[in-house]
């Protein structure tokens, strides 16, 4: 049994804004979202600039004050993004059937900052002074488990640790249950908020990051020759399924469908691409195979894009390898280029743009996207968002370990 | 209240933060009139003893039942 899956809901708190439609404005304008490091001193770093949310950003008016204090701020912000798409949705009462409805978030990393503060305390206090608040705000499907909370989701509920495809593998997961028929509506996405010295410099230690701290909204520019490494940024993105016919009896809003979901693994190195591209284009394969598309049909991706060297390179090649000629008529964005990397959060951000691209008939742009990199050499969108009518499209997720994901959109009807 | 109890009332209202101040007397009852569960009391302590630089035993913790229950045990504590 296959169903079809609607998107009901969308929720966004990324470094360009809270909200969605601030999000989409902001991108189509392609604003970038990178600036100095402001939420510590980041002197002793190699990088000191990042895609951090707004100082102003203030998650009170989605959370009761106790929750807060309690909450890791990759829970704060996912919790945030979470009640705007269940709001969106129309599914603020708690459901007739709780079983029925799953929650399934990704998240890189996790609680990362409460881990270092907890050792932070540890060592200095020592261990009789650990806070009872660490371990929940720590762990990764706490949120899911929050969420569930909030809204009386009694059905499957589980965190995904995928690296850089955690929120597209979550949406991936989500999407299978609910066209499985396992579930009706399922609440899921991304999060991540692990900027500060411990993240930053282990990405340093990578040599992953890009160090363009003198012009750091230049800094994130996917498919550029001068690119150096991608930019780390903090963000949520969460989106509510359904199934379609319920969606439809309920009369909630239809914002696109998701028709397809590939997930592969390259089995060829820790942190690198398969230089081939062989894992990334079977990805996109399997999303077009789950419903039947032939590649022609497709006109737009959202890249993961995330200004490496390796990844932009790899990722032209399993384009140009699934699409063959079809592949200069893609439109191909890569929203990293404003949004930075956030990461475990970054697979579910982009398949809400992806889904407002088929929507509005918007293809958003590459910023920074001066001097394309020959070897990147298709039409990534430069640094002007595109007007053009669409009906399919791919979102692209690429983690440290090979896994690759690819989601498939529809345009609702 | 002397200055410990005052801190001792700060402290319980930044955990029980939708609990009304005006309602966090020293005579209050933590669990039954100011709606305190388990994590918030260990959430208590925790910031009690970082505050105070002394140490509440599980023991003293189950014996709390009132504001004034935790500001005797910190004096107490401080004593020692």
């Amino acid at each position: 049994m296959s169903r079809r899956v609607a998107i009901t809901g969308m929720g966004l708190v990324t470094c360009l804004a809270t909200g969605v439609d601030e999000n989409w404005k902001q991108i189509t304008n392609g604003r970038s979202g990178i600036g100095p490091i402001q939420s510590f001193d980041p002197q002793r770093l190699v990088t000191r600039i990042a895609g951090e949310i707004a100082a102003d950003f203030d998650p009170s008016g989605y959370i009761p004050k106790k929750e807060l204090r309690r909450m890791d701020r990759h829970q704060q912000i996912g919790m945030v993004a979470a009640c705007q798409a269940v709001f969106q949705a129309g599914l603020n009462e708690p459901p007739d059937d709780p079983r029925r409805c799953a929650v399934i978030v990704g998240s890189g990393i996790g609680g990362l900052t409460t881990i270092h503060d907890g050792f932070e305390i540890l060592r200095e206090k020592g261990p009789k002074r650990m806070p009872p608040m660490i371990i929940p705000m720590a762990v990764g499907n706490l949120l899911p488990g929050m969420i569930a909370m909030r809204f009386g989701l009694k059905g499957p509920n589980f965190g995904v640790v995928n690296a850089c495809s955690s929120g597209a593998s979550a949406i991936g997961e989500a999407y299978r249950i609910v066209s499985m028929g396992f579930a009706d509506v399922a609440v899921s996405g991304g999060t991540e908020a692990v900027i500060g010295e411990f993240a930053i410099s282990s990405f340093n230690a990578l040599r992953a990051l890009s160090t363009r701290n003198e012009a750091p909204e230049k800094a994130s520019r996917p498919f550029d020759k001068d690119r150096d490494g991608f930019v780390l940024a903090e963000g949520a993105g969460m989106v509510v399924l359904e199934s379609f016919e319920r969606a439809q009896e309920r009369g909630a809003p239809i914002l696109g469908e998701i028709v397809g979901y590939g997930a592969t693994c390259d089995a060829y190195h820790i942190v690198m691409p398969d230089p081939e591209g062989v894992g990334a284009h079977e990805a996109m394969k399997l999303a077009l195979d789950d419903c039947g598309l032939k590649p022609e049909q497709v006109q737009y991706i959202n890249a993961h894009g995330t200004s490496t060297d390796l990844n932009d390179k790899t990722e032209t090649i399993a384009i140009k390898r699934l699409f063959g000629k079809h592949a200069h008529n893609l439109s191909i964005s890569s929203t990293k280029s404003m949004t930075g990397h956030a990461l475990g959060a970054a697979g579910a951000i982009e398949a809400i743009f992806t889904a407002l691209t088929l929507m509005h008939g918007i293809a958003p742009p590459t910023i920074n996207l001066d001097c394309p990199d020959p070897q990147c050499d298709l039409d990534y969108t430069p640094n002007k968002s595109v007007k053009r009518d669409m009906e399919y499209a791919i979102s692209n997720s690429f983690a440290f370990g090979g896994q690759n994901v690819s989601l498939l959109f529809r345009r609702s009807q | 209240m002397d200055d410990i109890e005052k801190k001792v009332v700060d402290l319980v209202a930044e955990v029980l933060v939708d609990v009304n101040k005006e309602n966090i007397r020293l005579d209050a009852k933590i669990v039954e009139d100011l709606g305190a569960e388990s994590l918030d009391i260990y959430d208590m302590i925790a910031l009690l003893e970082d505050e105070f630089g002394t140490e509440i035993s599980d023991e003293e913790v189950e014996k709390i039942r009132t504001v004034q229950d935790v500001a005797d045990f910190i004096k107490a504590g401080q004593k020692k």
